[in-house]
């Protein structure tokens, strides 16, 4: 943690491991340590001719007697607060609009498709002898199917009642 | 993340009423409010007190602090102001002769008005805690020593440092940890002997 700390000194810290050493900063009394003597480092190597007693101590004791305070919500918490509301926004507007143009679409081509059906249907079809082994061949690979690598297994057969 | 985008996680931290998270930001500041203050104020006794004063306000006024400016610049004002109004109160004149902003008090150089006034004890405890820091900086391999100095007193981002040594950022962030850590390593028994003397 003390590399963090040093980093974070140093503003070389991203801010989401900022945050999480701040927090744990909050929570250890060694951390806290750390931060102080590293400050005190700085500060010297800065300022040899100006280093005073800690004054920390005594603030800290004062600031017992002071009321906790507690602000307002920040113009930064608030921007983050309608970030996330328009995020959410967005993204139901996004979805509301796929799920309607999935509607459209589906609304519009179903009847095509039936249309498809009906025109593909085996009984409107004269199939030439001829071309079952062709068909046979190459079944697999009609989009039409939704037995796709399956049908080579599949024997088509054709019955008419007319020839007999 | 940016400096001043720490100490504002931390101003938002207080203001979400976590007390413990303004103590991070007097350990960070003090030094720094204490030497602009005792510009004006010159005991050193006063300076300290008007230093905490000034933290005192800047707790409470910290509510108010919407992170339009940059929280020590904040800082700043709220310590001149106090210093300023203990003088008044005083019924001493504030220094008027060396102009300047709390924009501009980081960069202020002039030794002479700089210096503060110490009480021995004091001194004597501010000069062991700067020998066993500069003793501790020149035992350092040269590599640990250039880029603790490169990043503390030049002010080199990682970035800036990997390209001055010719190593991968990585190594920069390695060797300043690793030279502050032994540092601080000789610093803290010394620390911890003086406690009785608020160090």
């Amino acid at each position: 943690m003390n590399k963090e700390i040093s980093a974070l000194m140093d503003s070389e810290l991203f801010e989401d491991d900022a945050e999480n050493l701040l927090d744990r900063i909050g929570r250890g009394t060694n951390a806290h340590k750390d931060w102080e003597v590293y400050h005190l480092i700085g500060d010297v190597l800065r300022q040899p001719d100006h280093i005073h007693c800690d004054l920390s101590a005594k603030v800290r004791e004062r600031m017992r007697d002071e009321p906790t305070v507690l602000a307002p919500r920040s113009h930064a918490v608030k921007r983050k607060v309608r970030t996330v509301a328009l995020s959410a926004a967005a993204s139901l507007a996004a979805v509301g609009v796929v799920a309607w143009m999935s509607q459209q679409i589906g609304s519009e081509t179903l009847p095509q498709m039936a249309m498809q059906k009906n025109a593909l249907r085996p009984a409107s079809i004269q199939i030439q002898p001829k071309s079952n082994d062709y068909l046979m061949a190459h079944q697999e690979f009609s989009p039409s199917t939704d037995m796709n690598g399956g049908a080579s297994y599949i024997r088509m057969v054709t019955y008419s009642s007319e020839g007999k | 993340m940016a400096d001043r985008e720490v100490d504002q996680q931390l101003v938002e931290r207080v203001q979400r009423g976590d007390k413990h998270a303004f103590d991070l930001l007097v350990l960070k500041y003090q030094r720094k409010l204490g030497r602009l203050i005792s510009r004006f104020v010159r005991d050193p006794a006063e300076a300290e007190d008007v230093t905490q004063d000034a933290f005192i306000k800047a707790y409470r006024a910290l509510p108010g602090f919407r992170g339009e400016s940059a929280f020590y610049t904040w800082l700043y004002r709220i310590g001149i102001n106090t210093a300023k109004n203990h003088l008044l109160a005083n019924k001493r004149r504030p220094p008027t002769s060396t102009p300047f902003d709390s924009e501009e008090s980081e960069s202020f150089e002039e030794a002479s008005l700089l210096r503060e006034v110490n009480t021995p004890e004091n001194e004597l405890m501010s000069k062991q805690v700067v020998d066993v820091v500069q003793t501790s900086l020149q035992q350092l391999p040269e590599d640990l020593r250039s880029a603790l100095t490169l990043r503390e007193i030049e002010g080199l981002s990682y970035e800036e440092i990997a390209t001055v040594m010719n190593c991968p950022i990585g190594t920069v962030r390695s060797r300043i940890f690793r030279a502050r850590e032994a540092v601080a390593e000789n610093l803290r028994p010394l620390l911890e002997t003086s406690k009785g003397n608020r160090w």
